[in-house]
């Protein structure tokens, strides 16, 4: 436990030390900016530890000479610095400004769309270790450079199995949202604007994307985060991770969902749409375990669950409260 | 019915002040590394609000917080260009000798006054540095003890600019592990 803490601290000793690095740069992006409004407003601690950051930092500015005199005078070899140094700084400038155009290009080399049609369901082993399980109905990309791990979740749902490797952050982009790994094994789901991350094991962050409102969240095993794209707040509650992800077995676990998720579910699962036809029943709450086989046989099992009646068309399934089983 | 009305007629109508507002402790902080000094940061918070209040409504962004950051970044090069750098090295002194810097204020105070205890501070800090890695403790040295860019740290020392970053970030969370509490 005292570990945890000591390791918790120790991340947000190197988040605050670059975060003030970045900023004294002062070339922030965007983006950045955005990022590091978040991170400072997730949490005091972030706070304080920047100021702890930004403090040495400071005093290190303030006392350069003197320090450097002292260094100096304790014969620690001296910086060789040759006569490239003396170069103009309209020619350093120029380096400068290649490096911002070339970097993007590296970055963006490498990129792999995975796609899966309704009901299939597919393991992704990636280059650095990792693997993804798409559940159906789910695309995501994939990036992978020197330094950077990046998935774009467009829809769907996915649970990662993130190889360790603290130097090349792994982040999950999905919707308005930011995942960043920690290393671990996580699942994660974009269905109608809806988000939500389980861990299995090890930590994530959520925080929001660039341009979002709202705070970061370290989630652990056990907790589940939900979040309506587009609203600042999300809330976190138990999960059971075994259960979250279990539609790798063909096994969806539910706790008190509301049938609107479920739906949603297999609606990712089955060519022919469901559809909930009132308002008040796609809130009804449903806990169970639903095998997931053929669409007629699933929708048989979850009236056992719930009082529902449904009525084939040809534009699909429309799920109807059964109001002679009314409870 | 009027409570309602004058409650809600103090409010902030503009989304962007509002905006502000949640955020001036951060934007403070934003200041303040880059100015090193907290009070010209609250200075610049203060017109940062000015120029958020009487800036064209209909001019809207897609990123509110983005955009009040680049607002802010050019209230700073507007105002600080030639004076922020002495002041900070000046008010920096202030800061650490306080040990605190978020929120407060720093007391007016003469920097070191008292000369034994200055020292023993400037002894920690040097070796706290030279302990430092090498390479790590290089880039610190060229970049914050001889005030060279990143650019020109990356040229002398053969490395790319983000390894230079890198380097750096590095440090200063081993000095800060070290010195500060």
């Amino acid at each position: 436990m005292v570990q945890a803490w000591r390791n918790g601290d120790d991340a947000r000793r190197e988040d605050a030390a670059a975060w003030v690095v970045r900023l004294e740069a002062g070339d922030l992006t965007d983006a950045e900016a955005v990022a590091f409004d978040g991170w400072l407003s997730a949490g005091p601690e972030n706070a304080l530890a920047f100021d702890a950051a930004m403090s040495v930092s400071q005093a290190y500015a303030a006392a350069g000479d003197a320090v450097t005199l002292e260094l100096g005078a304790r014969r620690s070899p001296p910086p060789a610095y040759g006569r490239r140094a003396v170069m103009g700084v309209g020619a350093m400038a120029a380096a400068a400004a290649l490096a911002v155009v070339i970097a993007p290009q590296l970055v963006t080399a490498d990129t792999q769309t995975y796609v899966t049609a309704k009901g299939e369901r597919r393991t992704v082993q990636l280059a650095d270790g990792s693997t993804i399980d798409l559940n159906g109905g789910t695309r995501l990309s994939v990036t992978l450079d020197r330094d950077m791990r990046r998935v774009s979740l467009d829809q769907g749902q996915a649970v990662f199995d993130v190889a360790h490797a603290p130097d090349r952050p792994f982040t999950i982009a999905v919707g308005d949202r930011t995942v960043r790994v920690v290393g671990t094994q996580f699942d994660v789901r974009r269905l109608e604007g809806k988000l939500s991350v389980t861990v299995a094991r090890g930590a994530v962050e959520v925080r929001p994307a660039a341009g979002a409102a709202g705070r970061a969240y370290r989630l652990h095993p056990g907790q589940r985060l939900d979040h309506q794209e587009g609203a600042t707040i999300a809330q976190i509650a138990p999960a059971t991770a075994e259960e979250v992800l279990g539609w790798r077995q063909g096994r969806m676990v539910y706790r008190e969902q509301p049938l609107s998720e479920v739906v949603a579910d297999l609606n990712q699962q089955f060519a022919t749409p469901i559809r909930i036809e009132d308002a008040a029943l796609a809130r009804t709450p449903i806990s169970g375990v639903l095998i997931i086989d053929d669409q007629a046989s699933v929708i048989q099992r979850l009236a056992l669950l719930v009082p529902i009646r449904a009525v084939r068309s040809d534009a699909g399934v429309v799920l109807r409260r059964d109001v002679a089983s009314d409870r | 019915m009027s409570i309602v009305a004058d409650f809600s007629a103090k409010r902030p109508t503009d989304p962007l002040l509002e905006i502000y507002l949640e955020r001036r402790t951060n934007l403070v902080r934003f200041f303040a590394v880059r100015t090193g000094s907290i009070t010209v940061a609250e200075d610049l918070a203060q017109e940062l609000y000015v120029k958020l209040a009487t800036r064209d409504p209909s001019v809207t962004a897609e990123n509110p917080v983005a955009l009040i950051y680049r607002i802010a970044t050019n209230v700073m090069l507007d105002r600080a260009r030639g004076d922020a750098r002495s002041v900070a090295r000046e008010t920096a002194w202030r800061v650490i000798a306080h040990d605190t810097i978020g929120g407060d204020d720093v007391a007016d105070q003469a920097p070191a006054d008292d000369v034994a205890a200055s020292r023993q501070r400037l002894r920690q800090l040097v070796e706290a540095v030279a302990e430092l890695p090498p390479q790590m403790q290089r880039a610190f040295r060229l970049h914050k003890l001889e005030g060279r860019s990143h650019a020109d740290t990356a040229r002398v020392m053969g490395i790319s600019v983000k390894s230079v970053e890198k380097h750096i970030s590095a440090a200063l969370k081993a000095l800060t592990a070290r010195l500060g509490r």
